[in-house]
């Protein structure tokens, strides 16, 4: 539940950032759809980031090399 | 015989007092922020009244209050080191708040006031703005490095860069929808789990069955209960893991 939080919040950011592109500079769909999809691979890296396979949080002081 | 479940009707929010009207939508003191008020005092309680004997040997409820106070102590320390004790009351103040909330939801007919959405919003907005502009204050543009990755050839940087803000952005989503989820999913699991005790008993010879729901309802309040301590921890340590990134921004 943990985990599927940090993907699912990574899709709403993206969406909702693209939302505001969009309606801010009048493009409309394209904002969402590239938003949308960086917003995914920003979930994706969330989820990395969390379960620890890129080492640890960046700024964290334990930084661990994996 | 019909017995209906409407296992959402606890999270209703009931106004006590109107305050008056914003256009047409009603300003009124709801339970909710009357079981706010309450864990105000219970924390007030726990942490003033019962550290103002100061006793070197602490009584029951001092040491309850040292307790709290040295783990949340130890949270901030390792995850933001010496700099970050400033941010101690920030942290201890919200992990008290969801503790007490997740625990007063634990009782009978009570309200679980971290089932909703916006408050946990509310709270994680808070952390965000203060990383954002204690970042800023400190660190200038310098905290904006927090997005750029070190160590990664430049045209890259063209991606990585929006995937950072985003990522930078869904932190304040995450940290209240995991909290929220965790709360409303676990009341209306308990709340399931109990009426299926009920509609077996009612179900003629079925209701043999009815102590293996019932069984599984107590299983899951002590889940619940779990549950509640973790998600506040869990906030706890996330508040203290951004608020580092304010301190120390840059890879």
């Amino acid at each position: 539940m943990t985990i599927s939080t940090e993907f699912v919040a990574g899709v709403i950011a993206g969406g909702i950032l693209g939302w505001i592109v969009d309606h801010v500079f009048g493009t409309k769909p394209w904002g969402l759809i590239i938003l949308l999809m960086l917003g995914f691979v920003a979930g994706v890296y969330n989820v990395m980031r969390v379960s620890g396979f890129t080492g640890a949080r960046p700024g964290r002081r334990d930084r661990q090399e994996p | 015989m019909a017995v209906t479940i409407d296992p959402i009707h606890q999270f209703e929010l009931k106004p006590l007092v109107s305050l008056g009207h914003i256009g047409h939508q009603q300003l009124a003191f709801t339970q909710s922020a009357l079981y706010m008020f309450a864990a105000v005092g219970v924390i007030a309680l726990i942490t003033i009244v019962a550290t103002a004997s100061r006793s070197i040997v602490p009584g029951r409820m001092q040491s309850l209050a040292e307790i709290f106070y040295e783990f949340i102590a130890d949270t901030v320390h390792q995850a933001t080191g010496d700099g970050g004790k400033r941010f101690m009351p920030l942290v201890f103040s919200l992990f008290m708040f969801v503790l007490i909330l997740n625990l007063f939801g634990m009782i009978p007919y009570a309200f679980a006031v971290t089932s909703h959405l916006i408050i946990t919003f509310g709270l994680a907005a808070l952390v965000i703005s203060t990383v954002v502009i204690f970042g800023v204050m400190k660190h200038g543009t310098h905290f904006f490095g927090l997005f750029v990755p070190s160590g990664v050839p430049k045209p890259l940087l063209a991606i990585l860069v929006p995937i950072e803000v985003i990522s930078f952005i869904s932190r304040p989503i995450s940290l209240s929808v995991r909290l929220f989820a965790n709360m409303l999913a676990g009341h209306i699991a308990m709340k399931i789990f109990a009426f299926f005790v009920v509609q077996l008993l009612l179900a003629g010879a079925w209701s043999v069955l009815s102590p293996l729901p019932l069984f599984l309802t107590i299983a899951l309040t002590a889940l619940e209960f779990l549950v509640a301590a973790l998600q506040a921890y869990v906030f706890a340590t996330l508040t203290a893991i951004y608020l580092n990134d304010a301190l120390h921004p840059g890879h």
